[in-house]
């Protein structure tokens, strides 16, 4: 671990064991692999556990000060570290990886232990990191991991596959056509690490992302149908955009604004059952600026007319 | 990680105490302990014996992840479940309201 333990636990160099406690439980309990679904934080965490299994051991904090992240391979203080505290994580360590092994019982971390007077909260708490001393776990599944997948729109629509990269990971994953918002995709392994045990799952959430022309609602999908005020009055054949492509859309004569259109099985389609509906809704639209015959026509309308939208609603 | 990989729904399954404590890498008599605190749901058979969820497996995995990373102990460990169980359903509740 290359990293600086003062960072990785966000204190100062000076800084006491009771703050440095604080610290390192705060972070422990927030980005704990079964608190926190978000796949970098099982290595946030590991690092945490690092950091601070150095810098609570005085002689270790002593000697990271003054030899920095190489501080182990520095031979002087070999001796003393292997002989104590350190001899048994390495130790253990070694034995991750040996699921069913016989000593692998997970007991009580606690009351197996009556080494280290006053490390008996240390030893609990590092079982883990170290792959467990005495006769604690040795092995254990790990937990499942949840990231977010964002898809466009399109990309929900049609499905296919889809490249997505969690740190160092990198994964294809076929999205299957027609996913929904908050639907869960389950790469089974994928997850966290076990120590020795199965690893967890990897859940994608699938988040897709506002469109600038559909808005979602489940399955169904709704698109804004512009129309100048005579094709709203008369009726007209139009096309429309949908997620496949273009649609004609037939407009029944005296559509006003709002009216919803639907086209049938238009909308996401559903892998398992009857599809998301299209719904084209109805915008009317007047020029901007009117040509003098324009003006003349509307001008004649308005005279002729007796529609007041304001009282007929 | 390149080649799509189909993974299969998991299997939903049983076993005996033992079988399930040598999975989940648990002394039965710890399993027991589980059982007593109500971590774990035991179904028992006619002939009195108990048979634990394969699913459960994970639950234990994360129980003891819990045990030994935090430091709590099982009885609070009950209740960190069962507060995390709720924190995922609002969470998958808000994800339904917003789509």
């Amino acid at each position: 671990m290359a990293a600086d333990y003062y960072q990785v636990l966000g204190v100062s160099h000076d800084v006491s064991p009771e703050e440095l406690q604080q610290a390192y439980r705060k972070l422990a309990r927030r980005n704990h692999p079964d608190v926190n679904k978000d796949p970098a934080a099982e290595d946030r965490f590991k690092e945490i556990n690092e950091a601070y299994h150095v810098l609570a051991d005085p002689k270790l904090r002593e000697r990271y000060d003054r030899y920095g992240s190489e501080f182990r391979s520095v031979p002087e203080g070999m001796d003393d570290q292997f002989a104590g505290a350190g001899a048994r994580g390495r130790g253990a360590g070694r034995q991750r990886g040996q699921p069913g092994g016989g000593a692998g019982w997970a007991g009580e971390a606690g009351p197996f232990g009556s080494s280290g007077g006053g490390a008996v909260d240390l030893e609990d708490l590092f079982s883990d990191l170290f792959g467990g001393g005495r006769g604690a776990a040795a092995w254990n599944a790990g937990a499942d991991q949840e990231a977010e997948l964002e898809l466009s729109l399109e990309e929900a629509y049609r499905g296919g596959r889809h490249r997505i990269s969690l740190g160092p990971r990198s994964y294809e994953v076929t999205i299957p056509s027609g996913v929904v918002d908050g639907q869960r995709i389950r790469l089974g392994g994928e997850g966290g690490r076990g120590r020795g045990g199965p690893p967890g799952d990897l859940y994608l959430v699938v988040r897709i992302a506002p469109h600038p022309r559909f808005r979602l609602s489940g399955r169904d999908i709704t698109v804004d149908l512009p129309l100048a005020p005579w094709e709203a009055a008369l009726g007209a054949a139009v096309p429309v955009e949908t997620p496949g492509g273009e649609a004609k859309v037939i407009v029944p004569a005296g559509s006003s604004s709002g009216r919803r259109l639907r086209l049938r099985g238009q909308g996401l389609p559903n892998p398992r059952g009857t599809p998301g509906d299209l719904y084209a809704e109805v915008k009317v639209m007047v020029p901007d600026q009117l040509s003098e015959a324009e003006r003349g026509l509307f001008d004649e309308l308005s005279r002729v007319s007796t529609f007041d939208p304001r009282r007929s609603r | 990680m390149s080649a799509p990989t189909r993974y299969p729904p998991a299997r939903v399954s049983r076993y005996r105490l033992d079988a399930f404590a040598a999975r989940a890498g648990l002394h039965p008599d710890m399993l027991h302990r589980f059982v007593a605190l109500g971590l774990v749901d035991a179904h028992p058979d006619p002939g009195g014996q108990l048979w634990f969820d394969a699913a459960d497996l994970a639950t234990v995995a994360r129980i003891r992840r819990l045990h030994n990373d935090l430091s709590l102990n099982y009885a609070a460990i009950g209740l960190v479940l069962d507060l995390l169980d709720e924190i995922e359903r609002l969470r998958a509740l808000a994800r339904w309201s917003r789509s």
